[in-house]
């Protein structure tokens, strides 16, 4: 009973005007004081934990879910003004759509209802000159919410000081599958043809006719320009093979023309596809390198969340609370010991440098 | 910024009768006090820089956040360093209180009472001063060699070793001799048989595994450990390479974009690289995964001693206990 007298006490003096001025204040001061020093570009949000919050406070899941909304947009004023360019956040797995279903209807509707008041503000996110992208499986969301999501991408596109990833659904192995389909596609398409006033054909013509001048038959059939099919096929072909017809000499085989210059196609070599190949197909391409992934809730796994991203020097953390108690009185350890170790870093790169150069 | 627990209220009331108490505009006043100012166009912009006594201001300002900054990583490094110290300390304790002895009966018994353990069980080590010297290499292999001895002991039938440079894949037969030793020293004159292999690498039998007589003597019950040696080049190349070997099939027609699956993948990757592992431990002081495969890491639980250094049975063995009461939900 005392305590939950003392926390009662706690929370009225928390709450007076002085006491909310003086800790507005300290907060103020205290992002200003960190970003003096080196700042995260990329910070990765895992949000788990709404819904154990809500079983241990005794209020209904998605009410858990909503506290937890608001958790977030705390977390992203602290980023934001911190000087954070990139927050992902994992918002809705696709293994997520296993739960029951009012629970997914009231996520869904929770996205669609918070995006929407987003909008109504629209000048809240032009402050921060954040942008909203939506990363993940757009054909498992519903018409209705995906049109609230694409409306709001569009209306803060043109915002490029920070942005907002929002993964919704989104699984990493999806992710990685989708790029590593998105690279083989990239690599099964012919070139494109430069747009170029010159016709190939025009020219192969003129050769062919100057050559059955000269009387060389075989030089033009080793032409190896590297013409698409498809172009031959929809406007040239009908011209070409009426060309070879008329001005090939009668000795050199037509169907080198007609048959197997149109079945040549000249693939991008894929020996060229590297890791920034398929970097540049993932759904954060252009994002500055994932600096730190957060988890709360203290369960430690990636839960298949920027598996790509985070596999190198992403610095990992796993938080013991519940993610809408999260906020700067969490987030400020987590962030002074990046910086830590940030410098740590730096002196480690220079001492063996120095030793080098000793010796 | 914290709202205002007025404003908190009237807005989670207006939540709950599904934002039809507040119009747009009144949330938008409540929201004003809190947000940063709008940022100035470019011609507000010049027109304001030339006043010097914003200057001031923004300097004292600088000067009060560069204190601030100070402080507090004073205090943090203090704090830091006295955390070290503790956990160091206690560490060492624990390390003290759960000594194996080189006896496997005794990682049996401590392993008796944990509900379930992993089937495949992950570590990274890593190679320090970048491998120059056979000192750190010498070190590494006797790493591994512990590591394995004590996942034999408890009944851990695979181990994958992750380490970034992959100079241990040039130095396998070596490597499993150290091991095969390891394990006769823990076991005795019957030892666990030992396959040690590597993506892409003929894996090594022990001598005593491949003899079809050694086999049947042993019957059922004896042990079989494989450990798998992986590095950098398991992780985002092996990636890439698989993604080349699929447009190559693609530009011969052989298959189309819509082929390339995610259950493909996975069976190619498991297939040539290694599974999923049930449990990743880390001997460093944090997380980093330093290029550790990206794609079996899903769902792995991931352990580590806070500030820990050095590869220890303490970290083996309580990696084990986390991961004995981690459930798995899978998104539900």
């Amino acid at each position: 009973m005392s305590d939950l007298y003392l926390s009662r006490v706690r929370s009225w003096f928390l709450r007076s005007p002085p006491a909310e001025w003086a800790i507005n204040k300290t907060r103020e001061v205290l992002i200003g004081a960190l970003r003096q020093g080196p700042i995260p570009q990329h910070v990765a949000f895992v949000m788990d934990g709404n819904r154990r919050y809500a079983r241990s406070h005794k209020i209904e899941t998605i009410e858990g879910h909503h506290l937890g909304f608001e958790a977030l947009a705390r977390v992203l004023e602290v980023c934001y003004k911190c000087g954070v360019k990139v927050v992902t956040v994992y918002a809705f797995s696709i293994e997520n759509f296993n739960r029951p279903k009012y629970e997914v209807d009231g996520l869904m509707q929770l996205a669609k209802l918070k995006l929407e008041q987003l909008m109504q503000h629209g000048e809240l996110l032009d402050r921060y000159g954040a942008s909203v992208r939506v990363l993940g499986q757009r054909d498992l969301i519903s018409p209705d919410v995906l049109e609230v999501m694409d409306r709001a991408v569009s209306t803060t596109a043109h915002n490029t000081t920070a942005v907002l990833n929002i993964c919704f659904p989104y699984t990493s192995r999806e992710e990685i599958t989708s790029a590593v389909r998105a690279t083989v596609e990239e690599f099964s398409r012919t070139p494109r043809p430069h747009s170029t006033p010159f016709s190939q054909s025009r020219i192969t013509q003129k050769i062919l006719s100057q050559q059955g001048d000269n009387e060389e038959p075989t030089s033009p059939v080793r032409d190896p320009s590297p013409t698409p099919s498809w172009t031959r096929t929809r406007a040239e072909d009908p011209e070409g093979s009426v060309s070879s017809s008329t001005t090939l000499p009668p000795d050199s085989p037509p169907s080198k023309f007609g048959g197997e210059a149109t079945k040549v196609t000249i693939f991008p070599n894929a020996e060229n596809i590297t890791a920034e190949t398929i970097d540049s197909h993932m759904y954060t391409a252009g994002d500055p390198p994932l600096d730190m992934f957060v988890r709360t809730s203290g369960v430690e796994r990636l839960s298949d969340f920027m598996l790509w991203q985070c596999h190198q020097e992403t610095q990992i953390f796993f938080l013991k609370c519940f993610w809408p108690e999260f906020d700067l009185w969490h987030f400020l350890p987590v962030l002074v010991e990046w910086q830590w170790r940030q410098k740590q870093k730096e002196r480690d790169e220079i001492k063996p440098r120095g030793r080098a150069k000793l010796a | 910024m914290p709202f205002k627990q007025k404003e908190v209220q009237a807005y989670r009331r207006d939540e709950m009768f599904g934002h039809q108490l507040l119009t747009p505009e009144e949330r938008i006043k409540m929201l004003k006090p809190y947000l940063p100012p709008l940022p100035p166009k470019a011609s507000q912009r010049a027109a304001l820089e030339p006043k010097p006594r914003f200057g001031l201001r923004r300097f004292l300002k600088n000067q009060l956040h560069l204190l601030v900054f100070t402080i507090i990583h004073t205090i943090f490094s203090l704090y830091i360093k006295t955390r070290q110290a503790i956990h160091a300390i206690s560490n060492r304790i624990y390390s003290v209180l759960h000594y194996h002895h080189h006896t496997p009966e005794y990682i049996e018994r401590d392993v008796k009472g944990l509900g379930r353990l992993p089937k495949h069980l992950s570590v990274i080590l890593t190679l320090e001063d970048d491998g120059r010297g056979g000192a750190a290499l010498e070190r590494l292999v006797n790493e591994v060699s512990d590591v394995a001895a004590w996942c034999a002991s408890a009944g851990i039938p695979q181990l994958s070793i992750y380490e970034k440079s992959g100079i241990l894949k040039g130095y396998l037969e070596e490597t499993h001799r150290a091991v095969s030793q390891k394990l006769a020293a823990y076991f005795g004159p019957k030892p666990p048989a030992l396959s040690m292999g590597a993506p892409h690498l003929r894996a090594i039998e022990s001598a005593f595994a491949s003899s079809r007589a050694g086999r049947a003597e042993s019957g059922k019950d004896a042990k079989h450990l494989s450990v798998l040696l992986l590095s950098a080049e398991d992780g985002r190349d092996s990636l890439v390479d698989l993604t080349k070997t699929l447009a190559e099939m693609s530009q011969r027609s052989k298959l189309g974009p819509a082929d390339v699956k995610m259950e493909l993948i996975d069976a190619e990757l498991s297939e040539s690289v290694m599974g999923e592992p049930d449990l990743l431990l880390l001997f460093g002081p944090h997380i980093e995964l330093a290029g550790y495969p990206p794609w079996q890491i899903r769902l792995t639980e991931i352990f580590h001693v806070q500030d820990n250094q050095g590869v220890g049975y303490q970290v083996f063995y309580r990696g084990l206990q986390k991961y004995a009461q981690a459930q798995m939900r899978m998104g539900r």
